[in-house]
């Protein structure tokens, strides 16, 4: 075995564990902890490809964001170290999952299937880099990745879908939201009674202060005198 | 060879010998390669941690002469032995851990912090040949490597499981995020005039010798510099953008419950990113280690030194500033200044090309760099000017209408005083 394949097989394993680790720890801020560990295994796997940007990018993008991740675990969930929920469509999403490694596996891997008399898989992966073309200038990774990421016929199309891939999970982050939202509103009308830990989020909102107080000496002695008429 | 070459060589010849040896006992291979390798990231990081000795003794010094005070006097002559003193109090101190701590993530973070800052010396150029790798991506590499400390300093924060230590987490991400916007955006004129992202070919484009036209980026892009040592502060969160340890708001934010080695490894980390931000700007905007007469290394060190002095004279100087202020002052100034600052030096370096055959291939006008370099700087100064203008203006309006604001109060409370007066 080279040293190659043992440093692959290592960053595989950090990956792999890690991920796992991802979506069964309980604790919110470990399960993030564990997505950087496993961002930066992958970004391992680019270093190993000899594609540095592509690391680089990585780390600056995955790993820069995770911190923002972070933040809303604990900003958006009550008590991050104890919660003790699960996810109730565990199945679906293991199911999704698993079809969606199927098709990768079946693209990427030594494998190929027949479908209306045209065959995908290993040989025919209709979006390649072109191979020569990097052997033949090593250096110019960068160059050959841009150009490959919009030309139609290399990695236009993934690249785009890629693009969508985003926009879904916007779509999908904003329907939860808007659906936990009206939950919420239920819930908390039953729980302010109750609940008195609550309180301060349901305190009505305070007038806003005026920005400057002011009160001249003069307005303030007049005042007085007039108090002082009074009595 | 002349002494002049060995001398202004010394670095690379010892470094070539070293590995010459390595190879004749193992043998040419990975092995051999790999030992090479392992023993300059040793060197490597060995330098950072004394440097990291030298810069607290300086720092305090410095910092001290500007506050009238004569800082660390009492071990050794002239205090010269303080580093160490304070590396056998930081050993010898109890290694405490809050009750509730998230413990691997609390013992992780200071060791995180520490990696992240030394990983950044892996592609600095500190002489001609004397490299730890030329990635031809080296800038991008420090910019991402440079957001790793991010999760280190939310791990502590977190980890803490201190309110205090917290908070100060939470304002590190909004200000190391927000202030990489436009250090990034301005890294993008001096990559774009250099025509390359390695750090090595960035600085030879600022030597006279190999292909360079001896012009270093500061008087090319003076906007990008100013803005680059802004952000660069601002992102190693020393005086006056250090919110996130502010000692008198949040103690000390996130480290503040961490003491003996673990406050030391983040005391290292942030010096060292201090230390990484100025040799940055050398190798950016001061062109590393060019310079005539004197070797190149020795250029790179009196650089490098006078921009960190630059540093602690700004820390010794200026008050910190609200995190309000922080924000906006990035968000609002910094970040739509570097926009226009790039769009300016995209345009101008497109048109007036310094290499004329490149001008006659891609269109433009052929001039000499140094007028290229001169309608640069103009162009620069000038949209400095008319932005620091246009906040002038604007800061005047705002504090007129206040004014009119503060006026139209005291006339409603007069009439109201009157009112009473009467009754």
């Amino acid at each position: 075995m080279t040293l190659q394949q043992i440093l692959f097989i290592v960053i595989s394993l950090v990956v792999l564990g890690s991920a796992v680790l991802v979506v069964t720890t309980r604790n919110l801020f470990h399960a993030a902890l564990f997505l950087v560990v496993s961002f930066f295994g992958v970004a391992g796997f680019y270093v190993l490809l000899d594609a540095g940007f592509f690391a680089a990018a990585q780390v600056l993008v995955y790993i820069g964001a995770i911190s923002i991740l972070f933040i809303f675990a604990v900003m958006l969930t009550r008590d991050v170290i104890t919660a003790q929920r699960g996810n109730s469509q565990w199945q679906a999403a293991a199911i999704v999952a698993g079809v969606i490694f199927l098709i990768m596996a079946l693209l990427l891997g030594p494998f190929s299937v027949t479908i209306r008399g045209r065959e995908f898989g290993n040989a025919n992966w209709p979006f390649a880099m072109d191979g020569n073309a990097i052997k033949a200038a090593p250096g110019n990774f960068v160059g050959i990745l841009g150009t490959g990421l919009v030309d139609l016929n290399q990695y236009g199309v993934p690249f785009l879908l890629a693009a969508v891939l985003l926009l879904v999970a916007m779509v999908g982050a904003i329907w939860v939201a808007r659906e936990l939202r009206g939950r919420e509103a239920e819930r908390a009308a039953a729980e302010t009674a109750v609940d008195d830990a609550d309180m301060d989020a349901n305190q009505p909102v305070q007038e806003p202060l005026p920005l400057i107080e002011t009160e001249t000496h003069e307005a303030h002695d007049s005042r007085n005198a007039a108090a002082t008429e009074k009595h | 060879m002349t002494v002049f070459e060995v001398i202004n060589n010394i670095l690379k010849i010892v470094g070539d010998a070293v590995a010459a040896f390595i190879i004749s006992i193992l043998g040419a291979g990975g092995l051999a390669d790999f030992v090479i390798m392992l023993l300059a990231a040793l060197i490597i990081c060995s330098i950072c941690a004394v440097a990291f000795m030298g810069l607290t003794y300086a720092e305090r010094k410095i910092v001290a002469r500007i506050q009238d005070r004569i800082g660390p006097n009492q071990a050794g002559p002239y205090g010269l032995l303080q580093p160490i003193a304070d590396g056998i109090k930081m050993f010898t101190k109890e290694d405490t851990t809050p009750a509730e701590a998230d413990r691997w993530v609390y013992n992780l973070a200071p060791l995180v912090i520490a990696v992240f800052a030394l990983l950044t010396y892996a592609v600095i150029p500190f002489a001609p040949g004397v490299v730890g790798t030329n990635l031809n991506i080296g800038v991008f590499y420090v910019i991402a490597v440079g957001s790793g400390s991010t999760v280190a300093i939310l791990m502590a924060g977190w980890g803490s499981n201190n309110k205090y230590s917290l908070l100060g987490a939470f304002r590190t991400v909004a200000q190391l995020v927000g202030y990489e916007v436009p250090m990034l955006l301005n890294v993008l004129p001096v990559v774009m005039l250099a025509g390359s992202m390695s750090l090595v070919d960035i600085v030879e484009r600022q030597t006279l010798s190999n292909g360079g036209n001896g012009i270093p980026f500061i008087l090319m892009a003076p906007l990008s510099a100013l803005i680059f040592l802004i952000s660069g502060i601002a992102e190693t969160g020393r005086s006056p953008f250090d919110l996130l340890e502010a000692e008198s708001e949040i103690v000390a934010g996130f480290h503040v419950e961490y003491s003996g080695m673990k406050f030391a490894l983040f005391f290292l980390g942030e010096y060292v990113n201090a230390l990484a931000v100025s040799i940055m700007f050398t190798v950016l905007f001061l062109g590393g280690y060019a310079g005539p007469i004197l070797p190149p290394y020795v250029w790179l060190l009196l650089k490098v030194a006078a921009v960190f002095t630059l540093l602690m004279w700004l820390r010794g100087t200026l008050p910190r500033v609200r995190v309000d202020q922080l924000m906006s002052f990035n968000w609002k100034f910094l970040v739509p200044m570097s926009i226009v600052n790039v769009i300016l030096v995209m345009v101008i370096g497109k048109v007036f090309v310094a290499d004329a055959v490149l001008a006659q291939s891609n269109g433009g006008i052929a001039v000499p760099p140094i007028v290229q370099a001169l309608i640069l700087f103009t162009s620069s100064i000038a949209l400095l000017l008319a932005s620091l203008l246009l906040v002038a203006r604007q800061a005047r309006q705002l504090r007129l209408v206040e004014a009119e604001d503060i006026e139209k109060r005291v006339a409603q409370n007069k009439v109201a005083a009157a009112k009473v007066v009467a009754q």
